[in-house]
């Protein structure tokens, strides 16, 4: 059989997948678009996608019709540094699959070939409203730690895809012992790194025929750094102190490559270079102690500052735990500490679909992926949470194991049926 | 047992009183109360932190001390220095935190400030945080900003036995001795499961669980005997001092009824391990116990049981939901995160309702951060898990909720009758927010630490540590 005859087809059959349409009725529509927010709006969905967003809209004969009495409808969350699919147990070392050590790979390290889909911390996730997510590398023996992965919470079949959509290079102060000790020779490595890419694109058959001078790093390594080079995906620097972004821009400059600062506890200092090299900065917003000398300017309103300044930012929460409001809670407090309310929304949608390039997410517009999400509350509010979720244009069921827990164990006065068999 | 054998006991528990009270006394806390103005907050909502709530309240505070509250204005504002209208406010007692390690773990966090955790031997009983912990850490201050007025720092969790705890008073001080909450009494920081047969599998054991139940019970005996040596001490110089009934007219020398000299006793040489572990027998000293598990709660129970002592709280009460009935029916406190598990394999079992299915249970619900993050956002977490409860159809308002963080904690570190709660008499412990602190967007707006103001978010007023000063610059 010709395999792709049949991948073909199922490309054209793929809408029928899709079939469902919905009709979310009288909903506060967060659009994150040039509509702003629509109060008492309707969305129109249909094959996977948002086909209308309307004061009102006349619902098709084959719509089901979700009432949404006035809650908030927002667009899926996106966290932009997540560990989610990595690790069953965070600080068990044998259930995580997030670094590399002691191996020759660095850039090419691609996490996605070790992600677990069917984990059961990505229902909890999605009771965050959380729907998309980029999973990151962690440092093992080296600074290049590898590449990230864009995850759909939703469809498992859709769950990833094993392109690699980052580079991370890790440049803070814990980071320097990896690469002789000091900041300079990390920089330096990292740049030799990208230098010994250079050449290996300018001549790959020479490379594959075995008439370059060795190499330090691995073929897959030089061929992730070659996407960085010709700009398919961005490298994202972990680095927090204002004069170590300050260096990395300056010196990396020459290789007109998109950079993308990971952490920046001290981006705000530096703040007006971000916004005229247009570039992104990832922000743990929660994180604001000055727990190292490259941190000491960790402050609350980081994102405040930076969005005030022109710069773009996503939110991530670095996390492998269930304290997964975490995203939102950190946009919240990102409000209490002068962000905008539409700004914070926009860190977890929009930005991260432009800094990600993930095409038509991000947005309730005519067009958009439909990642929808009906909100018992405001979306940043601790209080909060999701009554509906859909991803791709398909309702999610929300239960988690926490709540096959807590069922289990909410009436303990019983005590005739044994625990197990409840 | 004779009635003249059971007085002398009695005189010996009296007596070895005396000689744990000798080690109260030693690095003494040096808090004052600041002088302040008198102050009136008028018009706020008030959270009492007891459970209830008062629309357009009032709260004055007086000499450090809350004189009165309640709902309006009082009758008299007679010569008050300064009147606060805190209409569209909130008004809560100060944040306690149970479990801390500001101080002993603090920012920076290299290892030479890593004064956590005694981790050379599983039983280190003998050790304090107050010991351990820099009164100059900057994470005081953010906790501050958090609402936090008192918290209690702990030793680690490596150990079975981990030392004593401290309970602080969240203000700017030189010295810890200056930040020591006045008569709080001491903690003993227990640890159950998989942290102390992680440190010491390899170092000579605990290994397993099993283990670590052997060791404590192990030292628990200890502690029995040298309980029995003091009061054997005791008992013996009661009756050295005692005049001998016959033989008093016949000899100014001190004899026993047999002829032999008398002999003053000699004391048993002191032990630190072990004075901390009586203080905890004799009801002195609260065991803070850390314990994920609701199948190891039960058990740490039953140790509690076999030796008679009280567990006061679980910590990381992670499947104290699992347990809570036990937990009610033994009065131990349970703290707990809103929302945090799955870090390690103990905390697998972690959902959002376990806060208020504790509560429902009857038993002491707090929630506590173990997080110098964490710990500058309680009300977040109290909020969290006042939703998850909500959600599941449990009935609990806004103002029980807020015990979980004010008057629970306050409760489990035998404080309660000091602060916790706005209640007249207590100190004024107080949090004016600029909203509903159940609100991811609200601030504290106002401190009070025993009546004195020390912070205020209007006007930029907080404490900056010597860290801080001239190198974490703040301006834009």
């Amino acid at each position: 059989m010709n395999l792709r005859i049949l991948f073909l087809l199922l490309i054209v059959l793929s809408p029928l997948a899709f079939a469902d349409s919905y009709l979310i009725n009288n909903g506060r529509i967060v659009t994150m678009g040039a509509m702003g927010t629509i109060e008492n709006g309707d969305v129109r969905i249909a094959d996977g996608r948002v086909v209308a967003v309307a004061q009102n809209i006349e619902a098709e004969a084959s719509d089901k019709i979700i009432e949404a009495e006035g809650a908030f409808v927002t667009p899926g969350l996106f966290d932009s540094g997540t560990q989610l699919g990595l690790a069953e147990v965070a600080n068990f070392v044998k259930s995580t699959d997030n670094r590399v050590e002691g191996q020759q790979l660095g850039a090419g390290f691609l996490l996605a070939l070790a992600l677990n889909r069917y984990s059961s911390l990505i229902p909890m996730v999605r009771e965050g409203g959380i729907t998309r997510a980029m999973v990151i590398p962690v440092t093992g023996t080296e600074i290049l730690a590898g590449m990230s992965a864009i995850i759909q919470l939703g469809d498992s079949a859709h769950f990833t895809t094993n392109d690699g959509n980052a580079v991370h290079l890790y440049l803070r102060e814990v980071d320097k012992e990896l690469a002789g000790g000091s900041r300079a020779s990390a920089l330096i490595q990292a740049i030799n790194s990208l230098r010994e890419a250079e050449r290996y694109t300018r001549n790959v058959r020479a490379y594959e025929n075995g008439k370059t001078r060795e190499f330090r790093q691995s073929e897959a390594d030089l061929k992730a750094l070659q996407k960085v080079l010709n700009r398919k995906i961005a490298l994202v620097v972990h680095v927090d102190r204002a004069a170590d972004i300050e260096t990395v821009i300056a010196e990396f400059a020459a290789f007109n490559i998109r950079i993308v600062i990971a952490g920046g506890r001290e981006a705000w200092k530096v703040k007006q270079l971000l916004a005229d090299q247009d570039i992104p900065v990832l922000v743990n917003v929660m994180d604001n102690l000055p727990s190292r000398f490259d941190r000491l300017g960790a402050r609350l309103d980081n994102a405040a500052i930076l969005v005030e300044a022109g710069v773009t930012i996503a939110l991530m929460t670095q996390n492998l735990f269930t304290n997964t409001q975490s995203l939102t809670q950190g946009a919240g407090v990102a409000v209490a500490y002068g962000l905008p309310w539409q700004e914070a929304m926009r860190a977890i949608t929009v930005n991260p679909g432009v800094i990600w390039e993930v095409e038509n997410y991000g947005t309730l517009e005519a067009g958009a992926i439909a990642d929808v999400v009906i909100w018992d509350g405001d979306p940043l509010e601790v209080m909060s949470a999701p009554t509906k979720l859909m991803i791709d244009g398909k309702w999610i069921n929300l239960t988690s194991r926490q709540d096959l827990l807590r069922d289990r164990y909410s009436d303990l006065g019983n005590q005739e049926v044994p625990f197990g068999y409840r | 047992m004779s009635g003249v054998k059971i007085g002398s006991m009695l005189l010996g528990l009296v007596t070895v009183m005396v000689q744990v009270l000798a080690d109260e006394v030693a690095f003494p806390s040096t808090y004052h109360v600041r002088q302040s103005p008198d102050t009136l907050i008028h018009g706020a909502t008030i959270i009492t932190g007891e459970g209830n709530i008062i629309e357009n309240g009032y709260i004055k505070i007086s000499n450090g001390v809350i004189e009165a509250l309640g709902h309006g204005m009082p009758v008299s504002v007679d010569i008050l220095d300064t009147i606060l209208d805190a209409h569209g406010k909130w008004v809560t007692p100060g944040i306690i935190d149970v479990h801390s390690h500001l101080g002993n773990y603090p920012s920076p966090g290299y290892s030479p400030h890593s004064d956590g955790n005694e981790s050379t031997s599983p039983v280190t009983a003998e050790v304090w945080a107050e010991h351990s912990v820099w009164p100059q850490d900057p994470q005081f201050p953010l906790a501050l900003a958090g609402g936090v007025t008192t918290l209690q720092v702990l030793p680690g969790s490596a150990n079975l036995f981990g030392g004593r705890s401290v309970v602080l008073k969240n203000v700017s001080s030189r010295t810890v001795q200056g930040m020591k909450f006045p008569g709080a009494p001491y903690g003993l920081k227990m640890a159950c499961g998989e942290n102390p047969k992680r440190v010491y599998g390899k170092k000579g054991g605990p290994r397993t669980r099993m283990g670590n139940f052997a060791r404590y019970r192990e030292a628990w005996i200890s502690a029995r005997e040298y309980q029995r040596k003091w009061r054997d001490y005791h008992e013996d110089l009661v009756s050295y001092q005692s005049p001998m009934p016959d033989a008093n007219a016949d000899s100014e020398k001190d004899q026993n009824r047999d002829g032999k000299e008398k002999k003053r006793p000699t004391p048993p040489k002191r032990d630190l391990k072990m004075e901390t572990l009586v203080g905890v027998l004799e009801g002195k000293i609260l065991v803070h116990n850390h314990c994920y598990r609701g199948d190891e709660m039960a058990q740490m129970i039953d140790l509690s049981k076999e030796f008679g002592y009280q567990i006061t709280a679980f910590h990381h009460a992670v499947e104290a939901y699992k347990v809570a009935d036990l937990l009610a029916a033994n009065n131990i406190c349970a703290a707990m995160w809103a929302d945090w598990g799955r870090f390690k394999l103990e905390s697998f079992d972690v959902i959002k309702e376990n806060v208020s299915l504790v509560d429902k249970a009857g038993a002491c619900a707090i929630v506590h951060s173990d997080s110098a993050m964490g710990i500058q956002r309680l009300n977040q977490e109290a909020a969290k898990s006042l939703a998850a409860a909500r959600r599941m159809g449990l009935e609990i308002s806004e103002a029980e909720a807020f015990a979980w963080i004010t008057f629970n904690p306050a409760k489990a570190l035998g404080i309660a009758d000091k602060t916790g709660s706005l209640a007249i008499g207590k100190m004024a412990d107080v949090v004016v927010w600029n909203g509903n602190p159940f609100s991811v967007y609200s601030r504290a707006e106002k401190v009070f630490i025993d009546g004195a103001l020390v912070y205020d978010l209007e006007k930029d007023l907080k404490p900056v540590t010597d860290f801080e000063l001239g190198q974490r610059v703040r301006e834009i």
